[in-house]
């Protein structure tokens, strides 16, 4: 009896469920990389990147021996809906499994499709429950997201995980901004701060490149910043973990390897209104290269090589600065965030037209650099004849 | 149900002793020696191995002597040498008319070179004694028989047992005869409260059973119970201890084992100074402990031997064998089948990649190669050992590998079972209780997933909790939670830290479904 009774209630949760979804991992389409772009007409083009897993296992277990022709790891198809979730449903008419959206590693976003604002692409994914949040975002340069999708890399079979390396490496050098999926999700409403995305350029059929950052304001591409204004803007934010500066040296070179950097803003107040905007740097660095012909002997030439190096730093924040001020008017920077912290019935005034004052407001900008060591050795490896 | 599948049993039992000729009722011994003859003659008709020798001595034949044994259970050197030639030579060389009438007590106190000399009177009692290996005498115009112990040496020698190897302590094992087995526990335990309480089973084979326990050690109402248990026991046979085993469990229908039982002295031993109740059984080298807990299966008597850090590791590698030798099938299912999401991407990118070209879901293929594996399994046990070695490769390589080469299986399945045979015979009391619930849990996987196992899980749980051996919880130490007794669980204590006895044995059953379960059982005891 107690048995029946136990018997009962187990199977009362069978009934609850709502999401019967037994699909076995052979019949869904593996998606590796979205691209979303606009057609002329305003339609929306979603490309999808799917893998075929069959060709990428190890020809040793292949099945049926394997005929001479190896099949193409990956598919890239490309579909026009009215919408991002029609495209995509509409798309099934071209494929042959359910498209699985969980896998993706990298969503592309095209040029046209930011300039009309990228807030269609985000309410899509953020409503489907397959997406996954930690998607690296890129905006394509000059392409369409099809065409970055069809690139065929040497080096990696899966196309999307190349890309994926490539954000990983420029990141870490700093040259990009990285931003996920979430980040976009939190910021995209955020009047603190504005949203920048990576930037990706087809360098060849067979090559893409990672470096710069799309502006963006409001939700809507505004414009970009190069690799050394990018530099800037993460030094000044404080996205930097390493990266490698060159400095400019009597009769030869330096590069100098950054290990340490910690980044500060804040905006200064005076008479209740925002009177200066600073920016405050430190940044530890050692020698990696240095082909001049001046011995460095005494600490004075170390103190002088770091103030060259705080003054390349400047440089680049200085024109990144400059870039989101004058040109694009969008606070990236997240100068917002300290006024929304310190200053809240102040913000509560200005928050619709923050861009505009942030625009206007002049900047203390303080870099203080310092060089660790200069490597295992001392003096150039030419000195002077 | 099984109620009354028992009853009709036991039905059918009666109107078999019905059948049968000797009825066991009891009868005083004929004073005639040749109305013994007789009786015994017609008691043991068919039995070839029944041998009678009269023996005649003393002038004109006077005294008369009946020996009566079993062939081959009897050592009939010993018997010619304690018994046979003693009397001949004293009632050769002696005036014997005039003692004719004290033959008896002169054979019973003076010429019986052995030890072990028993007084019997009724009929009963001779066949008993007859058919247990003892030799039987009767002397003409005596109304009782003299029984002589000259039973000869049965079975094996003690050899270390082979289905519980150990690397290191004491190798030697228990064997089928009751005698050695106990000397063997008393040999290693040198009290007088080590008791030993005998009695017999089975309506035919009259089994000797023995409740062995450390009066003082082991809970009095534990041992009072198993007593009582086991008198319950109605039967025509007790074979193996196995047969006790299931009629004394508090829960009959369960998958876990809650009686335990063992080959080996020393891991016997020890349970016994643990405050455990044993059983021992003639005729079967296995020997039955109560109560058994869940933690036992995961215990191996080599933890005690070696260091507790080697021990803790390798129990929490047995309970992790546990864990995945239950799910991992179903595990593997309820992801490829269910929750790709949760699937890193490099795995689900070979997770697919094995899964291209095969023919069946995951469940089928599933379902087909853990019903092949306990196929093999069983194969590879019943085999004579030789062949069950080469049957098993073949199992293991060659189907394994054609299966995949076929496109049957995939890579990763045949993995998977591999991986979860291998789990599985890490814990071997646990073996058979595994191999059910795999399939539950595979089964429950396919429906629903982790939904599904979860739901298994719990009710698995709920019912380990609910178990209980002798009225002690089986989930003890962990639920109830005994802080004390967690010395001796997953992680171990070394042995010169383990200052109190276990406490779980003396626990108290606060919700009382011990009595219910206890009424239960003598209900279905009494039939």
């Amino acid at each position: 009896m107690r048995v029946k009774k136990l018997a009962i209630v187990l199977m009362l949760p069978v009934l609850l469920t709502g999401c019967w979804d037994n699909v076995d991992l052979a019949d869904i389409n593996i998606v590796t990389a979205l691209g979303i772009d606009k057609a002329e007409d305003g339609k929306i083009i979603v490309t999808v990147q799917v893998i075929e897993p069959a060709a990428l296992q190890s020809p040793s277990s292949g099945l049926g021996g394997g005929g001479s022709a190896q099949p193409k790891p990956v598919f890239v198809e490309s579909y026009k809906g009215e919408t991002i979730s029609d495209a995509l449903i509409s798309m099934k008419s071209i494929v042959d499994k359910r498209l699985f959206l969980s896998t993706t590693q990298v969503l592309i976003l095209g040029e046209r499709f930011c300039k009309d604002g990228i807030n269609e692409a985000l309410d899509f994914l953020h409503r489907d429950y397959q997406s996954e949040y930690l998607t690296d975002v890129l905006v394509a340069k000059d392409v369409t997201p099809e065409q970055i999708l069809k690139v065929q890399p040497d080096m990696e079979a899966i196309p999307a995980m190349y890309i994926k390396g490539t954000i990983e490496n420029t990141a870490i050098r700093a040259k990009v901004k990285r931003t996920m999926l979430i980040n976009l999700f939190k910021d995209i409403e955020n009047k603190c701060r504005q949203v920048t995305i990576g930037q990706i350029t087809k360098e060849n059929e067979k090559t893409v490149k990672t470096e710069g950052t799309a502006v963006f304001k409001d939700g809507k591409l505004v414009g970009w910043l190069d690799q050394y204004q990018t530099r800037g803007y993460l030094f000044a934010t404080d996205k930097v973990k390493s990266t490698v500066i060159n400095i400019p040296v009597t009769n030869g070179k330096m590069s100098i390897e950054v290990s340490n950097s910690s980044g500060k803003i804040d905006v200064e107040f005076k008479n209740g209104e925002p009177a200066r905007l600073s920016v405050q740097v430190r940044l530890e660095g050692i020698i990696g290269e240095y082909t001049g012909k001046k011995p460095l002997n005494s600490p004075d030439d170390i103190y002088k090589l770091e103030k060259i190096l705080s003054q390349e730093v400047k440089k680049e924040i200085v024109m990144a600065l400059n870039k989101a001020q004058k040109d694009y008017s969008s606070d990236i920077f997240g100068f917002g965030t300290v006024v929304h912290k310190y200053y809240p019935h102040y913000w509560k005034k200005v928050m619709d037209e923050w861009n505009d004052v942030f625009s206007k407001l002049p900047a203390d900008i303080k870099v203080e650099a310092k060089i660790m060591r200069a490597g295992l050795i001392k003096s150039p490896m030419m000195k002077d004849e | 149900m099984f109620r009354k599948i028992k009853k009709r049993l036991r039905l059918g039992n009666q109107q078999d002793n019905i059948d049968t000729i000797y009825t066991g009722i009891d009868e005083p011994l004929p004073r005639n020696i040749e109305r013994v003859k007789e009786r015994l003659n017609e008691i043991f008709s068919e039995c070839s191995d029944y041998i009678q020798r009269e023996i005649v001595c003393g002038e004109d034949g006077c005294i008369r002597i009946l020996v009566s044994y079993i062939e081959g259970l009897v050592d009939r050197s010993i018997l010619n040498q304690d018994v046979v030639r003693p009397i001949l030579d004293y009632f050769s060389s002696v005036e014997a008319q005039d003692k004719a009438k004290r033959v008896y007590q002169l054979i019973k106190e003076r010429v019986i070179s052995n030890n072990e000399v028993e007084e019997v009177q009724s009929m009963q009692q001779v066949v008993y004694k007859i058919v247990s290996g003892d030799a039987v005498l009767f002397v003409d115009g005596s109304k009782s028989a003299l029984v002589v112990g000259v039973k000869a040496p049965q079975g094996r020698q003690v050899e270390e047992p082979d289905t519980e190897v150990s690397i290191r302590g004491p190798r030697e094992g228990f064997v089928e005869n009751l005698a050695t087995n106990m000397v063997l526990i008393r040999k290693r335990i040198k009290t007088p409260n080590l008791k030993f309480e005998m009695m017999q089973l089975g309506i035919q084979t009259k089994t000797d059973i023995c409740i062995c326990y450390i009066k003082g050690i082991a809970n009095e109402e534990i041992v009072k119970e198993v007593r009582k248990r086991v008198k319950k026991i109605r039967g025509d046979a007790i074979l193996d201890t196995g047969y006790i085993e299931q009629y004394i469990t508090d829960n009959r229908l369960t998958l876990f084992p809650i009686v335990g039982n063992s080959e080996k002295c020393d891991k016997l031993v020890a349970k016994l100074l643990e405050g455990r109740v044993a059983i021992l059984c003639d005729g079967t080298p296995y020997v039955i402990t109560v109560p058994h807990l869940f933690i036992e299966s995961i215990q191996t008597s080599d933890d005690y031997y070696d260091h507790a850090f080697f021990a803790s590791f390798m129990r929490v590698l047995r309970f992790l064998a546990l864990l995945i030798s239950n799910l991992l099938p179903a595990m593997y299912v309820a992801l490829v089948s269910f929750h790709h999401t949760v699937i890193p991407f490099k795995l689900i990118i070979t997770l697919a990649a094995s899964r291209q070209g095969i023919p069946f879901s995951p469940f089928v293929e599933a379902l087909l190669m853990l019903a092949a594996f306990e196929l093999l399994r069983e194969a590879g046990v019943r085999m004579p050992r030789t062949i069950g070695q080469a049957l098993s490769i073949v199992g293991a390589i060659v189907l394994g590998e054609a299966s995949v080469r076929a496109g049957i299986a995939s890579n990763l399945m045949v993995i998977i079972i591999a991986i979860t045979a291998i789990c599985s015979f890490v814990v071997p009391p646990l073996i058979r209780a595994t191999m059910l619930l795999r399939f539950v849990f595979l089964i429950a996987a396919n429906f629903l997933g982790f939904l599904g196992i979860s739901f298994v899980a719990v009710a698995v749980i709920i019912h380990l909790c609910r178990l209980r051996s002798f009225g002690i919880p089986y989930m003890a130490p962990f639920s109830p939670l005994t802080a004390t007794d967690l010395k001796d669980s997953i992680i171990m204590v070394p042995i010169w830290a383990m200052i109190t006895r276990p406490k779980i044995l003396f626990q108290e059953d606060t919700r009382g479904t011990v009595g219910i379960k206890r009424r239960e059982v003598n209900k279905i005891g009494e039939g």
